[in-house]
């Protein structure tokens, strides 16, 4: 039966979506207090926000490179 | 006839393209995240893209649906030809009603039909058809909707901003996810060409397995993959000057943060599915994924009647369009006169609908599928019940209805 690869699909959406959104919200955030004016941010609230949009284009790149068949052989 | 099918099949990945460039782009396009040209261009290199990276959805099609080969029953070119035309057909009708309908599920409704008509209903793998198309086409939607639901409020949350102190809102800041949008669009474009292109390269193995050329139970050639991304990337670029036009008529308003979620779930659940083999139709996604980005947005209402639509509009496609492919299948049986009517119809009604579609004003309801699903979820807006309101005082003071 094929329940087994729907929850897989189920899983690997769940998964990979909430790892995008999650690394890239808190890029988001992060940028946004670093934009702030009136508190000054610590100066690496940036570059952890950049970390995080880093690591969000790796997990895309990641989720391609398990999908196509050219790599995984 | 082989080549005749060919191109039919290849007019059906152009047509598929032409509709579903919307799906994708409509959204960093109405943001301003990116220009209407860029966009369309870059939907169109990742269509093409897309469907190089995988076989899978190919291999159920070709393979799994219809028993062909030693064993099971000798399928022809002509059966294809009568389910290709019933699919046609089918999306000609359900385009020119407004309905919302799969064409990924008229073409594998027409087929079945014809296959049904022409060979008998033991010709049918029903345990694959459940397996991979019928389960899949349920809960994919569904999936991407609780995953689309689950992101936005993860969006949402992490980056709402209250001042430590008072309590009170900050800016919010979101703009990101106005950039953010234009990957994860791209990402559908390319989840696009890997799922639905593959349908076409199927039918056209198929047709070369069922006319001897091509070995029982082996993949797509190399000239049918190139040719079918050619196709569903041309119809792409085709339509998505469509797009730009009803750009002006103003969309559902999808906030960017929102819009992020609901196409990184979209793109994750179809690319997930390709890998498996599993064939589903990507607006039905997309639809899924959109509804279920609105109900995390808080103050949202569901319009369950515009969701129950949709669904019927679904559940009826594959029934629909088997019906229509059966009857080609009727006709073709009937001799070389058949085919020929059959193919003049079928051409005549491609025809038509491209006049047709020249013609008539586009507007969003046939131009991007999605949006009824984005209607089906309403919040309570000041703005947009001011703005009714007006609109309604406009109509009572102009009987004679709005101007154009």
């Amino acid at each position: 039966m094929k329940w087994l690869e729907l929850l897989t699909v189920a899983g690997a959406t769940l998964v990979a979506a909430v790892t995008v959104v999650v690394l890239y919200s808190l890029g988001v955030r992060l940028t946004a207090i670093a934009g702030d004016r009136q508190v000054a941010a610590p100066g690496w609230v940036k570059y952890v926000s950049y970390v995080c949009f880093g690591l969000c284009g790796i997990a895309v790149l990641f989720g391609l490179y398990l999908i196509i068949p050219y790599f995984s052989g | 006839m082989v080549a005749l099918v060919i191109a039919l099949a290849l007019f059906f990945d152009f047509t598929n393209g032409f509709h579903d460039t919307a799906n994708a782009m409509a959204t960093p396009i109405a943001t301003g995240a990116i220009k209407p040209k860029t966009a369309v261009a870059l939907a169109a290199a990742l269509n093409l893209v897309g469907a190089f990276l995988s076989t899978e959805v190919a291999k159920t099609v070709s393979g799994g649906i219809i028993r062909e080969g030693s064993g099971g029953v000798q399928i022809t070119p002509d059966i294809i030809f009568a389910g290709l035309m019933g699919a046609i057909l089918w999306n000609m009708i359900t385009w020119l009603k407004g309905l919302p309908s799969s064409s990924s599920h008229a073409l594998f409704g027409g087929l079945i039909g014809a296959a049904i008509v022409g060979i008998g209903f033991q010709s049918v793998n029903l345990e694959t058809l459940l397996q991979k198309v019928i389960l899949p086409a349920v809960f994919a939607p569904v999936i991407a909707g609780l995953v689309a639901y689950v992101c936005t409020r993860i969006a949402y949350a992490l980056t709402s901003r209250h001042d430590p102190e008072t309590g009170s809102k900050l800016t919010q800041k979101r703009g990101g996810f106005r950039n953010g949008q234009v990957f994860t669009s791209s990402l559908v474009a390319l989840a696009h060409g890997t799922n639905d292109a593959q349908k076409t390269m199927g039918i056209i193995t198929l047709v070369l397995i069922a006319a001897g050329t091509q070995e029982h139970g082996s993949g797509p050639q190399l000239w049918v993959i190139a040719a079918c991304a050619l196709a569903i990337a041309i119809g792409t670029y085709a339509g998505g000057w469509r797009i730009i036009r009803t750009m002006g008529a103003g969309l559902t308003e999808v906030k960017p943060a929102q819009g992020f979620a609901a196409e990184s779930s979209t793109a994750s659940a179809i690319l997930a599915s390709s890998h498996l083999g599993f064939a589903l139709s990507t607006t039905q996604v997309a639809s899924g994924s959109v509804i279920g980005s609105g109900m995390g947005r808080r103050g949202t209402t569901v319009r369950w009647g515009m969701v129950g639509r949709i669904a019927v509009g679904w559940l009826l496609t594959l029934p629909a369009a088997g019906i229509v492919g059966a009857l080609t299948a009727l006709l073709v049986k009937t001799g070389v006169a058949g085919v020929v009517i059959a193919a003049v119809a079928g051409i005549g009604a491609v025809l038509y609908m491209f006049l047709v579609s020249r013609k008539s004003q586009v507007g969003h309801h046939n131009a991007v599928e999605v949006e009824e699903a984005g209607q089906a979820v309403r919040w309570a807006k000041k703005k947009a019940l001011a703005r009714a309101r007006a609109a309604e005082r406009a109509k009572n003071n102009n009987p004679k209805g709005p101007q154009r």
